[in-house]
């Protein structure tokens, strides 16, 4: 019994989780396991109770679902009414239309049980072969004629379909960096200052920077060396601009908000 | 000089999907099939006889090159996984289903799980498990689905009389009986009552 190791049979049948089985025949299969019911003898009574009783308990994710669920209720509520009634000798039409019902649902769970056996099997084939690999792909050219039989209209529906979203999804915007503030920028320069005498203005717009940023660093230099922190040099013309710490300048304790026109998160907009 | 041997190991090793004893034959030009077999088992004897890590097994009517499952744990590290991506119960018994009694109809396959299988029959075609065989002539005309070689080189099955036989029918009962809806364990022969026994 390959399947009934996977539920685990429990006696307060109503824990059971939403979602467990998979339609009606796997609950009701499953109330007939728990219960150890032979399926050539279907409990009819019994068996509809307990159903009902679980019915309440599920959550359905949607009418269909809900609807096959009840389906099998009404069925099992019809076969317990026929057992209920003492038989109608003059009626014998409507005992065999409740005992072909019956047969039809025994047929359907004992067909479903070796479903099971068999989707177990094959879940242990699957897992043999999760062990094992091949060549997945080759880099053989493809062949001249391509074996039609391996392709259906399903494929092409797919890929057109594919195409289209494709088509129809936006390009990513792209999305700026919010340009850094000159204040911002004022106190890195000092920052770096601190641990080195000088350093290039090249070496602080190197790397990815943006040209915001680069007008930024600019704008930082130039407030700096008019709040006396630093002092710039250019050696040639379109040359590296070095800049210097000035240690005859205000202190690091001044604020640099003190005096700065351009405080305050001022930003360079985009030029572009 | 290459043995033809060796030109089979080659053939295996590039091929992606199972190759055919007479896709071999045609290569090497061979007599007959049996050649081509006889080959494919010498090759199988060698790597069995240095304990290699690789075997040669036969998927989906034809030959194909793998790891052996003992280098399994390697490969997962490699691949940064714990485990393969596995199908859901519901699609294995779908699967089973469609294995069994194919070429088959969505409404049939419905009416053995008693539930809709709509989205596991999209995604079993996605993968490639199963394709479309055709149309039922029936009302609405609905698609006929039939397994795939993709399906036997995933479960590891030479062709679908691999499928384990299905045993242990369970006499219908007669009419009446259990009237006052005791189980009936005593006679039980285990209920699903369906014995599952994989074919030599």
């Amino acid at each position: 019994m390959t399947t009934a190791s996977s539920e685990s049979p429990s006696s307060n049948l109503l824990t059971l989780r939403v979602g467990q089985f998979e339609g009606p025949l796997d609950l009701l299969l499953h109330l007939c396991r728990t219960n150890e019911i032979d399926l050539a003898a279907l409990p009819v009574r019994a068996i509809t109770d307990q159903y009902l009783a679980h019915l309440e308990a599920l959550e359905f994710q949607d009418l269909e679902t809900a609807g096959a669920y009840l389906v099998m209720a009404a069925t099992l509520i019809y076969l317990k009414s026929k057992l209920l009634v003492p038989p109608d000798e003059n009626d014998e039409q409507l005992d065999e239309e409740g005992e072909a019902l019956r047969h039809e649902l025994e047929e359907r769970l004992r067909e479903y049980a070796r479903i099971k056996v068999l989707g177990s099997w094959l879940a242990e084939q699957e897992a043999q072969q999760a062990l094992v690999w091949g060549r997945t792909g080759s880099e053989l050219p493809p062949p001249d004629d391509v074996p039609l039989e391996d392709l259906s209209v399903h494929q092409l529906e797919r890929a057109i379909k594919r195409l289209i979203s494709e088509q129809a999804r936006r390009r990513p915007r792209e999305v700026q960096p919010e340009p850094m503030s000159l204040l911002e920028r004022m106190t890195e320069i000092l920052t770096v200052l601190r641990d080195t005498w000088s350093l290039l203005f090249s070496s602080l717009t190197g790397g990815e920077r943006r040209r915001p940023e680069i007008v930024v660093t600019l704008l930082a230099v130039l407030e700096l060396v008019r709040l006396g922190r630093i002092r710039t040099q250019q050696t040639e013309l379109f040359g590296d601009i070095v800049i210097e710490r000035r240690e005859d300048g205000p202190g690091d304790n001044v604020p640099l908000t003190a005096d700065s026109d351009l405080q305050g998160g001022t930003t360079v907009a985009d030029s572009h | 000089m290459p043995t033809p041997t060796d030109v089979v190991e080659a053939l295996l090793f590039a091929s992606d999907t199972p190759l055919e004893a007479e896709r071999i034959r045609e290569v090497l030009e061979l007599g007959d099939t049996d050649e081509a077999r006889a080959l494919v088992d010498e090759l199988r004897v060698r790597y069995e006889k240095e304990d290699r890590a690789l075997a040669v097994v036969e998927v989906g009517g034809g030959y194909r090159m793998v790891t052996r499952p003992q280098i399994a744990p390697w490969l997962m590290r490699l691949a940064k996984t714990r485990t393969k991506a596995r199908l859901s119960r519901p699609a294995l018994e779908t699967l089973a289903i469609i294995a069994y009694r194919q070429p088959v109809s969505r409404p049939e396959v419905d009416a053995v799980r008693g539930v809709n299988s709509e989205g596991v029959l999209d995604s079993l075609l996605e993968r490639r498990l199963l394709r479309v065989a055709g149309r039922k002539e029936a009302p609405g005309r609905p698609f006929l689905y039939e397994t795939t070689r993709e399906f036997l080189v995933a479960f590891g099955l030479r062709d679908l009389n691999d499928l384990p036989k299905v045993e242990g029918e369970l006499v219908i009962p007669e009419v009446g009986v259990a009237p006052n809806g005791q189980a009936q364990a005593e006679q039980d022969p285990g209920p699903g009552g369906a014995d599952v026994t994989a074919r030599s």
